[in-house]
C-alpha cells in the first residue's frame, strides 16, 4: 500500500488529477456553507452578464441567475450523482460477478449469458429505454446509468472470483464447514475489493459524464434543479449569442473528467508490474551505443572481428553486464562455435554484432565489430540495415516466435529478398521456392504459401534458414538454432548448414550450449562464462583436453554424443548474477582449484598451447600438453 | 469462409432473441396500465381498446412478448402516434441519417486512432508520443456535446467554415458538397473520443507488439524501420485492435444521440430523444430494437474481418 501510494505519487500528472479533484470535492462540499447567490432566484431584468461583472463573477444565465452559484451547485448535484452511479453500479455488478464465479456451471452460464446480452447493446440504447419506461428525471437517469454499468462490473470481478474459488485457503474454508455466504464474506470479497475499488476509479469519469449527458438531453434532471448537464442543455439555445453560459459548466464537465482520468491512468499504472520493470518500452531499431574509452582499430584483413565488446543492460538504476569484453573472429568458410550456460551472454554477443539487442534496455557500452576492417558498432541506421540480412544475416532459436504469425512464408522471404534488391514480386517469388528448395523443403512450390503455423518445427527452421541465405551472405550468425528441435531433425538442420557452409564459403558463428553440436560442425570454439570468454581453441584440442577448469567441467556433465540429453547441466552452484560480479575469476565460487591468487586482480586470457587461449591461472592442462 | 459467416449469423440468433426480451421487460415496468401509457394524451377509449387487441395488452406477459415478437418479424414495429407513421417507416428514415453520420466518425477514428497509436508507439517518450498522449488525454475526457458546441462557436460561427447545423441546406442543391460540409463538424466531434480510446490501445498493442521476437527477425532481415513499425507490427498488433473498433462503434452509436442532438442532425438518436419526451413508447422500443440489433450485426462484421487478416482462427 505504501508502495502503492509512492508510485502514485512519483506520476506527477496522477498527482495534480488528485489535486484538482480534491479541490473541486472540497469545493462541492462546501458549497452550502458559502456565501453565494440562490442558484435557482431568476431576475429577468440582469440576464445574460458577463463573466467578470458586479455581483456575479462568472455572469448570468438567460434567467438571470447567478452562473458561479448554479456552477457549484450543478457540481455538487453532478458528482453525488456520478459517484452514487457508481457505487450502485460497482455492488450490484460485484455481487452478481461474486456469485456467478463463486458458484460456477449453470448459474455461472445463465448469468453472464445474460451480461453478455446487456453488452450487445450500445450503452446509451439501454439508458434511453430504461428513462423511456421510468420517465424522465434525475433519479431515474441515475439508475439507467449504473443499470447500464452493471455488466461491465460483473464480467470483470467474475474474472477475478473464479481464480479466487479454486484456491486453497477456499478450499480450506469450505472443508471446514463455512457456509458459502460466510466464505464469500470473509475469503473471496476482501481479495476482489481492490479490484472494484480501481474499475470504480476508471469509470466514475464515465458515469459523470453519462449522467450530464442524460440531464444534457433533457433525460436527467428537471428543471429548476440543475446538474452540470442540464446547465448546459439549457444554455444550448443561447450558444451564439451568450457563449459564457455554455463554456461554464462546459469546462466544469471537462476539468472533472480529465481529472479522473489522470488519477485513474495514474492508479492503473502504480498497479501494473510491467511499467516498473520498464518491460513495456519499445526496442529501438538498432541499439544505443555509448562508448567509453577508445575505440579498437581494425588490425588486418579479418571478415568479422569483434574487439573488447561490451553490452549492458540498464534497467533502472542497475547495470547488468551482460557482455563483459569479448574478442571473437571468422573467415570465410569457417564455422566458431561459441558455448556457454544460459546467461553466459553468448546470445547477446550475437545479437550485439549488428545492433539487434533490445535496447532499452540493450547498450553497448565499449569495444568494435569490424566487417571488413568497418566498426559496425558506431555506423548509422543506414548502413547497419543495408548489411543486416544482406551480407550478415541471422538464424534464431524458436521460429514459431521468429517468424511473422500473419505473413506467408513466401511473402517473408520475398521481403528478405526486396529489402536489398530491386526484384519484382514474381522474380522474387521464384527465388523464395529456389531459396526453399535449397534448403531440402520437400514441394517447395506449394510450402511457399503456407503460414508459419501450418508447418513442423523442422520445416520452420529450415525456412529461418532460406531466409537467412536469401541474399548469399557472408556470414551467418546462428543462435540455438537447433535447441527447439528433436534430436534427428537437428542432425539434418546440422547437416544443411555444413553443407551450405562448404559450397558457399560461408562464415558462420554458431552459438549453442550443446557441445555435441560443436563437435559436428565448429573449426573452433569459444567458450564463454559470466560474459567473458573462459578458453578458446581449435574444437578437437578443446574437446580432448580442456584446459579451462569450467570447460573441463562442462565436458564432464556431457554424456557421450548423440545419447541423452546433451546439455550442460549439474556443475554445483549457479552462474554470478552479472550486474554484481566478484573480483577476479568469475567462476571462482564453483571452481575447485579456487585460490587465494583467484579473487583478485584481472585474470586475463592468455595463450595456451600452439592455438588456444585460456584465463585461469591454474589450467588443468600444462601449456606445453594442450597443443 | 461462407461456412463461418454462417456460423457467426447462427450464433447471432440467441443475441437477438435476449435483445429483445431485455427490451420487453425494460418496457413492462412502465407503471400504470400500458395501453394508457403508450397512448398517452391518445387515449382515447376507442384507440385503447384497439390497441389491447393488436398488442394483446390484456393477455400474460408471455403472450405479450411473443405477439410482439412476431409482429416485429413481420415487419410490424407498431405505430408512432406522435408522429401518426408506421415506427419502421420512421426508423428506417432517421437510420440512414445516423448511419452516414455515425460510419463517418468511425471510419475517421478507425483511421486517425490507429495512426496515431503507431506513431505514439514508434516514437515511445519522444515529442510526437508526447504530443499525441496529451491530446488522447484531452480528448477522452471532453464530453462529445460539448466539443461540438464549441466547434460550433468556433468553425461555424466564428470563422464561418461550415454551417451551425442540419444534414442539408435548407435551400439549395441536396449533393455531395452540401452533406460535406454539413458533416464535417459533427462526424469530427463524434469521431474524438473514440480516435483516443482507439490511439491509446494501438499504442498498447503495438509496444507489446515491437517487443516480439519476429520483429527483430525483420530488423535483421534488413527490413526498413518504416516496414518494420507499418507492416509487421501493425499488422500483427491489428489482430487485437479490431476488436476494440467493434466495441469502440458501440460508442460511436452512442454518442451520435448526443451529436445529433447538438447539430440537429436528423437521425435516430435525436429521434429516440424525441420519443421519450412525448412519451411515444412504441417508437422507443422498435427504435431501440432495431439499432442493437443493427450493432449485433456488425460486431460479426468485425468478427469475419478478423478472421480475415488472422490465419490462425479456424474457420
Ligand atoms: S582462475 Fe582459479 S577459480 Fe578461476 S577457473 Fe582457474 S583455478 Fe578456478
Amino acid at each position: 500500500m505504501k508502495n502503492f501510494l509512492m508510485l502514485l505519487a512519483r506520476n506527477r500528472l496522477a498527482l495534480g488529477g488528485l489535486v484538482v479533484m480534491g479541490l473541486v470535492v472540497l469545493l462541492a462540499l462546501v458549497t452550502p456553507l458559502l456565501p453565494l447567490a440562490d442558484p435557482d432566484v431568476t431576475d429577468t431584468a440582469n440576464r445574460f452578464k458577463r463573466p467578470f461583472s458586479e455581483g456575479a463573477l462568472l455572469g448570468t444565465d438567460h434567467l438571470g441567475r447567478d452562473l458561479l452559484s448554479r456552477l457549484l451547485w450543478g457540481t455538487r448535484l453532478s458528482l453525488a450523482v456520478g459517484f452514487a452511479a457508481a457505487i450502485i453500479a460497482a455492488t450490484l455488478g460485484a455481487a452478481i460477478g461474486i456469485i456467478a464465479g463463486y458458484y460456477g456451471g449453470r448459474t455461472d452460464n445463465i448469468i453472464m449469458r445474460g451480461v453478455d446480452m446487456l453488452m450487445a447493446f450500445p450503452y446509451i440504447l439501454l439508458a434511453l429505454a430504461i428513462v423511456a419506461a421510468l420517465g424522465p428525471g434525475l433519479m431515474n437517469a441515475l439508475i439507467a446509468v449504473a443499470a447500464v454499468n452493471i455488466p461491465f462490473f460483473a464480467r470483470n470481478i467474475r474474472g477475478i472470483t473464479v481464480g479466487i474459488a479454486h484456491k486453497e485457503f477456499v478450499d480450506a474454508a469450505r472443508l471446514s464447514g463455512m457456509t458459502d455466504a460466510r466464505i464469500i464474506l470473509t475469503e473471496v470479497l476482501p481479495n476482489v475489493i481492490p479490484v472494484i475499488v480501481i474499475a470504480m476509479s476508471t469509470t466514475i469519469g464515465w458515469m459523470i459524464l453519462e449522467t450530464a449527458g442524460l440531464s444534457f438531453l433533457g433525460l436527467g434532471s428537471q428543471p429548476p434543479q440543475a446538474d452540470l448537464g442540464s446547465m448546459l442543455g439549457e444554455a444550448r439555445s443561447a450558444l451564439i449569442t451568450n457563449p459564457h453560459t455554455s463554456i461554464v459548466p462546459g469546462a466544469m464537465i471537462l476539468i472533472i473528467v480529465m481529472a479522473i482520468n489522470l488519477l485513474g491512468d495514474g492508479v492503473r499504472d502504480a498497479l501494473d508490474p510491467r511499467l516498473k520493470s520498464g518491460a513495456l518500452s519499445r526496442p529501438m531499431p538498432a541499439t544505443m551505443v555509448q562508448r567509453a574509452g577508445p575505440v579498437p582499430t581494425s588490425e588486418g584483413d579479418t571478415l568479422l572481428a569483434l574487439r573488447g565488446l561490451k553490452t549492458q543492460f540498464h534497467v533502472e538504476d542497475r547495470v547488468y553486464k551482460a557482455v563483459g569484453g569479448v574478442d571473437l573472429q571468422v573467415n570465410p568458410g569457417e564455422c566458431l562455435g561459441v558455448i556457454g550456460e544460459s546467461g553466459s551472454g553468448k546470445s547477446v554477443t550475437a545479437l550485439s554484432i549488428m545492433g539487434l539487442v533490445a535496447s532499452p534496455p540493450g547498450v553497448i557500452t565499449g569495444g568494435a565489430v569490424h566487417y571488413k576492417g568497418e566498426d559496425l558498432i558506431g555506423a548509422p541506421y543506414e548502413k547497419l540495415r543495408s548489411l543486416r540480412g544482406d551480407r550478415i544475416a541471422y538464424i534464431f532459436q524458436d521460429p514459431l516466435a521468429t517468424l511473422h504469425p500473419l505473413y506467408t512464408v513466401g511473402d517473408q522471404l520475398i521481403e528478405a529478398v526486396r529489402a536489398h534488391h530491386l526484384f519484382d514480386r514474381k522474380k522474387a517469388r521464384a527465388h523464395a521456392i529456389e531459396l526453399l528448395t535449397s534448403v531440402r523443403i520437400p514441394n517447395a512450390e506449394q510450402r511457399v504459401d503456407s503460414y508459419p503455423h501450418e508447418m513442423s518445427g523442422g520445416m520452420r527452421q529450415r525456412v529461418g534458414i532460406a531466409m537467412a541465405l536469401a541474399n548469399d551472405p557472408e556470414v551467418i550468425i546462428a543462435d540455438e538454432p537447433t535447441t527447439a528441435l528433436d534430436v534427428t531433425v537437428q542432425a539434418q538442420i546440422l547437416s544443411l548448414l555444413d553443407d551450405l557452409r562448404r559450397e558457399r564459403g560461408l562464415a558462420i558463428i554458431f552459438i549453442t550450449h550443446d557441445f555435441g553440436v560443436v563437435a559436428q560442425l565448429c573449426d573452433r570454439v569459444a567458450v564463454m562464462y559470466a560474459g567473458r570468454i573462459v578458453e578458446e581453441g581449435p574444437t578437437k584440442t578443446i574437446l580432448d583436453a580442456p584446459a579451462h577448469p569450467y570447460t573441463a567441467r562442462l565436458m564432464a556433465c556431457v554424456p557421450e554424443l548423440g545419447q541423452g540429453r546433451r546439455e550442460l547441466a549439474a556443475i554445483p552452484g549457479l552462474p554470478p548474477v552479472v550486474d554484481r560480479l566478484p573480483e577476479g575469476c568469475a567462476f571462482a565460487d564453483r571452481c575447485h582449484k579456487a585460490g587465494d591468487t583467484c579473487r583478485q586482480g584481472n585474470i586475463e586470457l592468455v595463450r595456451h598451447g600452439a592455438e588456444s587461449l585460456v584465463r585461469c591461472v591454474a589450467p588443468e592442462t600444462p601449456p606445453q600438453e594442450a597443443c | 469462409m461462407t461456412g463461418y459467416i454462417l456460423k457467426r449469423l447462427v450464433s447471432a440468433i440467441p443475441v437477438l432473441f435476449g435483445i429483445s426480451i431485455i427490451v420487453f421487460v425494460i418496457m413492462a415496468m412502465i407503471p400504470g396500465d400500458p395501453a394508457t401509457a403508450i397512448l398517452g394524451s391518445y387515449a382515447t377509449p376507442d384507440n385503447v381498446e384497439k390497441l389491447n387487441r393488436d398488442l394483446g395488452l390484456d393477455k400474460p406477459m408471455v403472450q405479450r412478448y411473443f405477439i410482439w415478437l412476431g409482429n416485429m418479424l413481420q415487419g410490424d414495429f407498431g405505430r408512432s402516434f406522435s408522429l401518426n407513421r408506421a415506427v419502421l417507416d420512421e426508423v428506417l428514415d432517421r437510420f440512414g441519417a445516423t448511419l452516414v453520420l455515425a460510419g463517418t466518425a468511425f471510419v475517421l477514428c478507425s483511421l486517425l486512432g490507429v495512426a496515431a497509436g503507431v506513431v505514439s508507439a514508434a516514437r515511445q517518450y519522444g515529442l510526437a508520443d508526447k504530443a499525441i498522449t496529451f491530446a488522447v488525454l484531452l480528448g477522452i475526457s471532453i464530453p462529445s456535446f460539448f466539443l461540438g458546441m464549441m466547434m460550433i462557436l468556433i468553425f461555424a460561427v466564428k470563422l464561418r467554415w461550415f454551417p451551425v447545423s442540419g444534414m442539408w441546406p435548407i435551400y439549395g442543391a441536396r449533393d455531395l458538397s452540401a452533406l460535406i460540409s454539413h458533416l464535417t463538424l459533427p462526424a469530427l466531434a463524434l469521431a474524438v473520443v473514440a480516435t483516443g480510446v482507439i490511439a491509446r490501445l494501438s499504442r498498447s498493442a503495438m509496444l507489446e507488439v515491437l517487443r516480439q521476437d519476429f520483429i527483430r527477425t525483420a530488423r535483421a532481415k534488413g527490413v526498413h524501420e518504416r516496414s518494420v513499425v507499418w507492416r509487421h507490427a501493425l499488422r500483427a498488433a491489428m489482430v487485437s485492435i479490431i476488436p476494440v473498433l467493434g466495441v469502440q462503434a458501440g460508442f460511436v452509436l452512442s454518442g451520435a444521440v448526443y451529436i445529433e442532438m447538438v447539430f440537429q442532425w436528423p437521425g435516430v438518436g435525436r429521434m429516440l430523444v424525441d420519443a421519450i419526451l412525448k412519451r411515444d413508447i412504441l417508437l422507443v422500443q422498435g427504435g431501440v430494437v432495431f439499432v442493437a440489433a443493427c450493432y449485433v450485426m456488425f460486431n460479426i462484421a468485425v468478427d469475419v474481418a478478423q478472421s480475415l487478416l488472422d490465419p490462425r482462427i479456424k474457420t
